[in-house]
């Protein structure tokens, strides 16, 4: 059986946002609520590396755990889903979930908190496969439609993968093996040299997302 | 994001050291200061976009259309169509149900993108709602936009155009065209400006690669990007100087990190640490506008140390002698004190393009927009001629064009100083057209106020405000400007924004088509009371047509959804606007029109017809279909199909696609690649620019030809009387002789030279060698001179400007004089560049007004050093004014960063709607405005332009900052 | 393996910025227990009308689909 998986590769990941836009597009999430979003690390410095990140549907998920109305639910192919009609909006998820993905949308007028909504893996949620009502609420049903995740599907560089955990470990391996070759001799360490170098020359190290590996 | 707020003051506190809060997410959020978080990110949630996206889940395409229900059935069909915000050529599918686009699907087939999207690219949907659009035609009336109708609109902005042609001339009307029209409109806005009888158009291309076009051009034959994206994985170096195509060209990345991870080097070299040098094995920081001190630093290594390519130099290239000479003054020294490079680095980015090739150098507006692009770009290209680099996959000049048909308006569309197809304007040319238009030479030469104005090249869009603000003594024309249509241009794209409100102010009408006419309108309403049109013209996705992606590549795009609200398409109005004018029965002679709409296939067909010169002539309506049908034939590496309806072709038949449809040829994925026949998209450098020069000849030397060519020496360009020299001509036909007779490859209608040639292995063009030395050009051998506005007096003392120049363009240009006026640095010390984001496309008002992507993208900044900033005492995230010598000031964030080295300013150039600290939203038609404005940095950009095509200075002038 | 690696950067970065506060502290510790789905049952991905309900052409179809991320398969 599948388990669904996000990976994404540093090495690869541009900050483009098109998966964000892509997210955005595919299941109208309003403004201000971001299913996904790209994190930078050493923004404008040597050793700049971006990350896209959402719900990583954990195989032990801490929002499951915390709801204290019990409304999350794993898919039999593991992706972790809510009922919205249940959600109470208290916001557990949010402080459990270590990447932040669970959004609260504000209601109304006095910022109050409306319900929980996060990423499905584009997998809609607890009504009719492909039904409006489920779009409404949870969005698009891709998986229903035998599609992956619009984000992963539309990623610029292809450094998001999503789909079946087995599948894209293996298209990240061949990867790897690849960039054993050339980045050996011609990683950022040897290009680089000495640490103490001016700003603009990178300091020694190698980059974060598995190199060597 | 209030959680988020609390959350970090709360951790800020020291409240929490639970390992279960600090693990959380926020946490790296609030801890690294990239340019989107350092900004609130849902300020402007208030603001226009909020009506719309507040509505949590939301079908926007059930808001426009109630009874549309995607999720029930309903006619569902699918089209595809090409991303308009860039020259990558991202394939889409439109989903669309019942007239609605609902949905937006990868295209994986795609050769070009493999189904990959940038934002942009990702974002294309939401032009099939536009809530922000202009909704319909609108007029100036006492400072406030007033809803018309489409007749009145044409017939008051008819007679307007109509009585300033009588009054003063054509001439005094100034039309700027659109590298956003696909190929057929920008070429019938070429042939309408024509008709209308005046050279005075231009587009994009000026203000964007036109040092590129004529540099590279006048190197070795065509001014294009010489291989593709793809070609990329055939590479083992790849230099980025003046790129940044993670942001730029966001899925040319793609390819771009394929042939990293497959040992390709990758090599940055600007004056940013980019997104792109991110993802570089070597980033090196260089003075803003200092590229030639560069290339001639690696160029002096390269030659000292042997490792140039001696044959091909001999076999091919003219003058690389001289060239010799100027670099040997380059001595590593000369090259840091200039450039700021120390000799290591140079070397060590010469030896790896050296030792790793076949290898590109890849560049964008880094290069060209300076007083000097056109120098610039003519040293990228003897870098690589000295390296052997050209005409070789995985080697070449990889030139990434802006917007998504910038080739094509550039191969066929609006210029000032040709017919389509380069053909320029001399008798000879308008003749040839008029053949293919159908319509006499004398009536068009009737339409011209003489001879003389019809063969002068007319004003650039980059100089369009002293034509009318110049003294008119001073301009090469009868009037001053009068009038000016913006048809699909941002005017915050042009330099010296000051002035342009003066030039505004001073005009009799300004007429702007676009979907997106906003900024264009709040500048003039800004200083107007009347005396503007808008008019709503549907987007890319609301018509068909061809676009050429930067590759050379034509795709064909399908009609996604009907133009919305009342706009029309552009080649519409063009037809409404032809019928005023009374020209509508010669412009449409051989193009079918149904509804006041002009047939795009037939519009395509005579573009196939007459533009031999680039081989636009091969690709016809059929062809291009039947590829965008079978995308997955093609294989990725080589864009060629392997079976299939296109066996053979390569994808998109990049041009010169030489001949007639009928004759087959396959395009050219790769020029002057001398190891394939001609007949499979082999070539070799063309034969331009005559037969020998000082006594050494200018044609190939004998070996050096395309694969299996007949002819196996150099040989000049094909014309009735070689052929009839070589025996040929019993090849032709006698239809093909009859129009051949007296014609040379580029005129003779009937395709026959070109058929001829071909069979006999040659390049119709000739086979000449590429040029080191461009004698007809201002320094013949490129030299590196400094800016106007330059941050290193002594510098300007050494490397000087031009001289000024009285008549250039129809107008007075300065250089030295200006430069030499005062030292400028002493009060603005610092160096102002500009650039792209990766949400936002050209003037950014289409993209600005898309929720998805505005919403990333909140606000105008400039990325500042700390150390300037502490200088200064800025912090990040505060509001400073940023001063020009032109006294202009700009409002803007400060991002305290080492992105960009101490004394350089960056701003990104896609943001308007504020002005001098002000935001116009009240100047806006209303409802038209923008989700996300700001301060646009052309408002303070300052004077320069290149001294053979005009191109602006954007990326090197002077600026100080102060905290606001 | 590389998955967690991957993850883990993000992770040991924020331990580092934020964690400082808390040393000294004795981390919270936090018993998460698993509860039972109170919900709307939901339909499996393969019940409708494309795949009537035959897992294995859907897992099929997964797999085909996923090989579009590689472009390794189609450029080499
Ligand atoms: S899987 Fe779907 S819902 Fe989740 S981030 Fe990607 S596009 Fe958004
Ligand atoms: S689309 Fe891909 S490259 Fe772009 S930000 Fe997302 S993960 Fe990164
Ligand atoms: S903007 Fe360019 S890279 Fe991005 S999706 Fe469009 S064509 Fe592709």
């Amino acid at each position: 059986m599948a388990r669904m998986k996000f990976l994404c590769d540093a090495e690869r990941c541009i900050e483009c946002n098109g998966c964000v836009t892509a997210c955005k597009n595919e299941n109208e999430v309003p403004w201000g609520v971001n299913r996904r979003r790209v994190v930078t690390l050493n923004d404008g410095v040597p050793g700049e590396r971006s990350m896209s990140v959402a719900c990583m549907h954990c195989s032990d998920a801490p929002c499951m755990a915390v709801c204290p109305v019990d409304c999350f639910y794993k898919t039999a192919e593991g992706v972790v889903l809510h009922d919205k009609d249940l959600c109470i909006g208290c916001g557990y998820c949010f402080y459990a979930c270590p990447f932040g993905a669970p959004q609260f949308p504000q209601d109304g007028a006095f910022g109050l908190r409306g319900k929980m909504d996060k990423c499905t893996f584009c997998a809609g949620g607890p009504e009719a496969n492909g039904s409006e009502a489920e779009f409404k609420k949870y969005g698009r049903n891709r998986l229903s439609e035998g599609k992956l995740p619009a984000c992963a599907e539309m990623c610029s560089t292809k450094a998001l993968l999503g789909g079946d955990g087995d599948v894209i470990a293996d298209i990240y391996r061949t990867r790897v093996t690849r960039r054993g070759k050339g980045s050996e001799v011609w990683g950022w360490g040897t290009a680089y040299g000495r640490p103490d170098q001016q700003p603009q020359t990178p300091p020694q190290q190698q980059p974060q997302g598995g190199n060597k590996s | 994001m209030l959680l988020t707020k609390k959350f970090t003051t709360e951790m800020g506190k020291g409240a929490s050291g639970s390992k279960r809060l600090s693990r959380h997410a926020t946490g790296f959020l609030a801890a690294t200061m990239d340019r989107r978080t350092f900004l609130k990110r849902s300020g402007v949630a208030a603001g226009a976009g909020a009506a719309l996206s507040q509505l949590p889940f939301n079908m926007i395409s059930e808001a426009k259309a109630a009874d549309a229900k995607p999720a029930q059935g309903g006619e569902v069909v699918v089209r595809r169509t090409v991303c308009t915000h860039c020259s990558v050529g991202c394939a889409v599918d439109a989903v669309v149900e019942n007239g609605v686009w609902v949905r937006q699907e990868p295209v994986f087939d795609s050769p070009l993108n493999l189904g990959a999207h940038c934002a942009k690219g990702a974002s294309v949907r939401e032009h099939g709602h536009g809530e922000h659009r202009l909704k319909y035609p609108m007029k100036l009336v006492n400072g406030k936009y007033q809803k018309i109708s489409w007749d009145q609109a044409i017939n008051e902005v008819g007679d307007k155009l109509l009585a300033i042609r009588k009054e003063s001339s054509p001439e005094a009307v100034y039309w700027i065209g659109s590298s956003k029209h696909n190929n057929e409109q920008a070429y019938l806005l070429c042939k309408f400006a024509r008709m209308f009888g005046s050279n005075n158009i231009d587009h994009q291309a000026r203000i964007c690669h036109s040092t590129t076009v004529a540099g590279v051009a006048n190197t070795w034959g065509y001014g294009a990007m010489t291989n593709s994206y793809n070609d990329e994985a055939n590479s083992k170096s790849l230099l980025f100087l003046g790129s940044n195509a993670a942001e730029a060209h966001p899925v040319s990345m793609l390819h771009t990190l394929h042939a990293k991870e497959n040992g390709a080097k990758v090599i940055v070299v600007d004056p940013r640490f980019t997104r792109t040098a991110a993802k570089a094995d070597m980033f090196f920081r260089i003075r803003s506008g200092t590229d030639i001190p560069f290339i001639y630093g690696m160029l002096y290594h390269i030659f000292n140390n042997g490792w140039e390519d001696k044959e091909f130099i001999q076999a091919r290239v003219f003058g690389m002698d001289k060239v010799r000479e100027e670099v040997m003054k380059w001595t590593p020294d000369v090259v840091e004190n200039a450039c700021g490079m120390p000799e290591a680095d140079v070397l060590k980015v010469a030896e790896t393009m050296a030792k790793n090739k076949p290898g590109f150098i890849i560049w964008a507006m880094g290069q060209t927009q300076h007083t000097i692009g056109n120098a610039v770009v003519r040293a990228s290209c003897i870098l690589q001629l000295a390296l052997g680099n050209i005409g070789v996959s995985g080697g070449g000049t990889n030139i990434y064009r802006g917007h998504d048909n910038v080739q094509g308006a550039t191969d066929v569309g609006p210029n000032p100083d040709s017919l389509p197809g380069y053909y320029g304007l001399a008798e000879g040319s308008w003749k040839h057209w008029a053949a293919v238009w159908g319509v006499d030479y004398e009536w068009l030469k009737g339409r011209y106020v003489s001879k003389e104005m019809m063969e002068k090249p007319g004003m650039t869009v980059s100089r369009w405000i002293d034509g009318v603000l110049e003294k008119n003594e001073n301009i090469d024309q009868e009037p001053n400007l009068r009038a000016v249509v913006y048809w699909g241009h941002a005017p915050n794209s042009q330099t010296r924004g000051v002035e342009m409100v003066e030039a505004m102010k001073k005009l009799d009408l300004i007429v702007v088509v676009d979907p997106y006419p906003s900024a264009t309108a709040a500048m003039a309403a800004m200083v107007r009371q009347d005396g503007v049109y808008l008019l709503p013209a549907a987007t890319q996705f609301e018509c068909e047509g061809s676009c050429t992606a930067s590759n050379r590549s034509l795709q064909w795009r399908e009609k996604v959804i009907e133009p919305l609200f009342e706009s029309k398409t552009d080649h519409e109005i063009m037809y409404l606007f032809s019928k005023k004018f009374g020209f509508d029965k010669e412009m449409f002679k051989n193009i079918k029109v149904t509804n006041n709409v002009p047939s795009m296939e037939d519009s395509l067909r005579e573009i196939n017809r007459g533009t031999f010169t680039i081989g636009y002539s091969g690709q016809s309506p059929e062809r291009l279909k039947l590829h965008m049908k079978n995308m997955h034939t093609f294989d990725v590496k080589t864009l060629r199909a392997k079976g299939g309806p296109c066996d053979g072709d390569y994808f998109g038949l990049p041009w010169p696609c030489w001949g007639t449809p009928e004759l087959k040829h396959p395009g050219t994925p790769n020029l002057y690649d001398t190891s394939k026949e001609v007949k499979d998209g082999g070539l070799n450098f063309r034969a331009g620019f005559g037969i020998e020069r000082d006594g050494v000849s200018l044609l190939a030397e004998d070996g050096s030809h395309s694969k299996n060519a007949d002819l196996t020496t150099g040989y000049p360009e094909f014309d009735h009387v070689l052929l009839k020299k070589l025996g040929w001509w019993e090849e032709l036909t006698d239809a093909e002789k009859a129009k051949a007779e007296g014609k040379n490859w580029k005129t003779d209608l009937s395709g026959g030279i070109i058929r001829v040639a071909i069979k006999h292995g040659c390049a119709p063009f000739g086979n000449g060698k590429a040029r080191a030395v461009v004698w007809n050009f201002p320094d013949p051998v490129p030299l590196h001179r400094e800016p106007i506005f330059s941050p290193r007096p002594d510098l300007v003392a050494k490397y000087p400007s031009h001289d000024d120049k009285k008549v250039f363009w129809r107008l007075p240009t300065l250089y030295k004089t200006l430069q030499q006026a005062a030292d400028y640095s002493k009060d603005y010390p610092l160096i102002m560049t500009s650039g792209r984001l990766v949400e936002y496309e050209g003037g950014g008002e289409e993209t600005r007004s898309n929720p998805w992507l505005a919403e990333l993208q909140q606000e105008m900044f400039a990325e500042i050093n700390p150390k300037d900033a502490n200088d200064k005492g800025v912090r990040n995230g505060e509001y400073i004014w940023v001063e020009t010598p032109t006294k202009a000031r700009l409002k803007v964030r400060a991002q305290v960063t080492e992105r960009v080295g101490a004394g350089t300013v960056f701003l990104p150039f896609h943001f308007s709607g504020w002005w001098m600290g002000k935001d116009l939203l009240d100047k806006y038609p209303e409802g038209a405005a923008p989700i996300v404005r700001g301060e646009s940095v052309n408002t303070a950009t300052t004077y320069g332009y290149d001294a053979v095509t005009m191109m602006q200075e954007t990326k090197t002038t002077l600026c100080r900052f102060a905290k606001a | 393996m590389t998955v967690r690696r991957l993850l883990a950067i993000p992770l040991a970065v924020c331990l580092v910025a934020l964690g400082v506060a808390g040393c000294g502290e004795k981390p919270q510790v936090v018993n998460y227990k698993q509860g039972k789905y109170q919900g709307k049952p939901d339909s499996l991905a393969w019940e409708n009308e494309r795949f009537k309900g035959d897992q294995t052409a859907w897992e099929m179809q997964m797999r085909q689909r996923n090989l579009a991320q590689n472009e390794y398969q189609r450029i080499n």
